[in-house]
C-alpha cells in the first residue's frame, strides 16, 4: 500500500523492555556452553595433548555460567524477588525452564572440573555425557525465550534456538583459542619444544573446527533471513532492518563481514599457520557474536508494534 | 449459565477522538508519566481535500490466548475466570518478558513501583458492578463494556449484529476488545510501514 499520505499524529510506544543486558547474559551462556562442550571433547577423545585445553576449558564454563545470571538479575525491575522464579513457577515459560537449567548447570559444571583437576577420568567423562544435554539445553533455550515471544517477527523462528546455539559453540572456541594460545605463548614455557610443537598444532586445528562451525553459522542465519523476507510482513521488515535499515552496518558489517568471513578467511587462508592470525580470528569472532546478540536483542524489539 | 467473559466494543462511527479514555484511565490508574495503559492513536490520511483523521483507542486486548500469561515466569500474570488478565503487583518481579512477547505494546513498566502493569479494565470497578474508567468518560457512548456471554447484555447484542474487527488477529490470541468501522490503516502497523528505521529515539536504552 502507498503509505506517503499517511502521518501518525499520536501513537504510545513503550520503552523497549529487553535491553543488553539480555544480549550479554545470551553471549556468556553461549562462551560457557561453547567451551563445556569443548572440554567434555577433549576429555572423551582422553589424548594427553588434549589435557590443558580440558582443563582451561572446565574451569572457564562454570566460571562464565555463574557471571551469566548476574546480568540476569541487574535487569529484573525487582532483583531482590528473584526466588519467585523457583516458588511461583511456570511450565508454560521458557524463563522457568531456564531457571532451573541455569542452577543445574553450574553444579554440574562444578563438579566435572573438580573430577578432571583431580584426575579422576571416568567419573569426569560420565559427567562429560550427562553435562552435554546440559549444556546444550541451557544455551538452547536462551533461543526460546526469543522464539517464544510471538509478538516479534526477528524473534518468531524455529531456528533460533538452533541459530544460538551453532553461535555459541563459535565464540566458545574463540574464547578457548584466545586462552590457549595465551598459555603457549607465555605459561607453557617449561614444556619440550615437541609438546609445544604439539600444543601449537592442537590450536590450530580448534581454530579450523571453529571455521567449519562459522560456516554452518552463516547457513543458518542466511537461511533465516531468506524465509524472513518470503513471510508475512512483519517478517519482511524484521528482515529490512537489519538488512538495509538502522541495524545494516552492525550485522552486515560486523557480525557478518568481521565476525564470520575475516576470520573464516584468517583461519582457512593463506596464514592459517601464524598463531597470531588465529587469535586475531577469535578475538573478531567474539566481537562479531557479540554483536550477533546486540542485533537479535534490540533489532528485535525495535520494529514498533502499533 | 455460561462463564462470563468480559469484553469491550468500541464503535469508531462515534468515537470523536477526545482522549477522555486516556485522561480518565491515568486519573483512575494513577498511571505515572511517560507511560499509557489506555491512549489513543491518531493518523491523518488522504492528500488534500481529501484528507481524514482516524483514531484508535488503544487498550490491553485481554486476550483470550494471552501470550503474556503463558510467558510469564511467575504467573503473576494470569488470566481471571471471567476473562480478564490481570497482574500480581506483589508478585511480578520485572524480567519484562511479557512486554516483549505481547504484540500490542499494552504493557509498560510502572517506573514508581518497578513492575509491569497494563489495562485490566479496571478490574476493581468491575468487580463492584461499575464499568470501567474509560467506557465510564466516554461522552459519545463509544465504548461498551459488557459480559460478552450474556446474550441480554448491549455487548452480546452490538457484537452479535455488528461487523466487528480486533487487532493483529494473526497473532491467534482472541482479542477481547473489538472494533466497529476501525480504519484499516489506523488498525495496521502504520509506523513500520512508513519507515521501517527503526527511529532511534525508540532505542532508549536503560542502563
Amino acid at each position: 500500500m502507498e503509505n506517503s499520505d499517511v502521518n501518525v499524529i499520536y501513537s504510545v510506544q513503550h520503552q523497549l523492555p529487553l535491553v543488553m543486558y539480555i544480549g550479554q547474559y545470551f553471549f556468556f551462556t553461549g562462551l560457557s556452553a561453547g567451551s563445556f562442550v569443548i572440554s567434555v571433547i577433549a576429555t572423551l577423545l582422553g589424548r594427553r595433548e588434549f589435557k590443558p585445553i580440558g582443563k582451561i576449558t572446565a574451569i572457564l564454563a562454570p566460571i562464565l555460567l555463574i557471571i551469566a545470571p548476574l546480568n540476569l538479575i541487574a535487569d529484573l525491575e525487582q532483583p531482590l524477588r528473584f526466588w519467585h522464579l523457583f516458588v511461583f513457577y511456570n511450565w508454560t515459560s521458557p524463563i522457568t525452564y531456564g531457571s532451573f537449567l541455569l542452577t543445574a548447570y553450574p553444579i554440574m559444571g562444578i563438579i566435572y572440573a573438580i573430577m578432571v583437576y583431580t584426575d579422576r577420568q571416568k567419573a569426569a567423562k560420565i559427567l562429560g555425557i550427562i553435562g552435554i544435554p546440559l549444556a546444550i539445553s541451557v544455551h538452547g533455550y536462551t533461543g526460546f525465550i526469543l522464539a517464544l515471544a510471538k509478538a516479534r517477527a526477528l524473534w518468531n523462528t524455529a531456528a533460533m534456538p538452533t541459530i544460538f546455539l551453532v553461535s555459541a559453540m563459535v565464540s566458545g572456541i574463540g574464547l578457548v583459542v584466545i586462552i590457549a594460545a595465551a598459555r603457549w605463548k607465555w605459561f607453557d614455557k617449561k614444556a619440550t619444544p615437541e609438546d609445544r610443537k604439539k600444543d601449537k598444532k592442537l590450536i590450530l586445528q580448534l581454530a579450523q573446527f571453529m571455521a567449519y562451525i562459522i560456516m554452518l553459522d552463516l547457513f543458518l542465519i542466511v537461511s533465516d533471513i531468506l524465509v524472513l523476507l518470503t513471510a508475512h510482513s512483519d517478517a519482511y521488515q524484521a528482515g529490512m532492518l537489519i538488512l538495509t535499515g538502522n541495524f545494516a552496518p552492525l550485522f552486515l558489517g560486523v557480525e557478518i563481514f568481521l565476525g564470520s568471513i575475516v576470520p573464516m578467511v584468517l583461519v582457512l587462508g593463506p596464514t592459517r599457520y601464524s598463531l597470531r592470525a588465529i587469535v586475531i580470528a577469535s578475538i573478531l569472532v567474539n566481537i562479531g557474536v557479540y554483536a550477533m546478540r546486540f542485533v537479535m536483542v534490540i533489532g528485535g524489539q525495535s520494529i514498533p508494534l502499533s | 449459565m455460561a462463564k462470563k467473559r468480559y469484553a469491550m466494543l468500541i464503535d469508531m462511527r462515534r468515537c470523536i477522538g477526545c482522549h477522555a479514555c486516556t485522561v480518565a484511565c491515568k486519573a483512575e490508574n494513577a498511571v505515572p508519566l511517560e507511560v499509557n495503559a489506555t491512549w489513543l492513536k491518531i493518523i491523518e490520511k488522504g492528500i488534500y481535500p481529501n484528507t481524514r483523521r482516524y483514531f484508535l483507542p488503544r487498550m490491553c486486548n485481554n486476550c483470550t490466548d494471552a501470550i503474556c500469561a503463558r510467558n510469564c515466569p511467575t504467573q503473576a500474570t494470569y488470566k481471571r475466570d471471567d476473562g480478564i488478565v490481570v497482574v500480581d503487583q506483589h508478585r511480578c518481579i520485572g524480567c519484562k518478558y511479557c512486554i516483549a512477547s505481547c504484540p500490542y505494546d499494552v504493557r509498560f513498566i510502572n517506573p514508581l513501583k518497578n513492575i509491569v502493569q497494563k489495562c485490566y479494565f479496571c478490574v476493581h470497578r468491575v468487580d463492584s458492578g461499575l464499568v470501567p474508567a474509560c467506557v465510564e468518560s466516554c461522552p459519545t457512548r463509544a465504548m461498551i463494556f459488557g459480559d460478552k456471554n450474556d446474550s441480554k447484555s448491549e455487548i452480546a447484542q452490538m457484537l452479535a449484529t455488528n461487523a466487528t474487527e480486533v487487532l493483529k488477529q494473526e497473532m491467534e490470541t482472541d482479542p477481547q476488545v473489538f472494533y466497529i468501522a476501525a480504519d484499516e490503516t489506523v488498525m495496521s502497523n502504520v509506523e513500520k510501514k512508513i519507515n521501517y528505521r527503526a527511529e532511534s529515539s525508540l532505542i532508549k536504552l536503560r542502563l
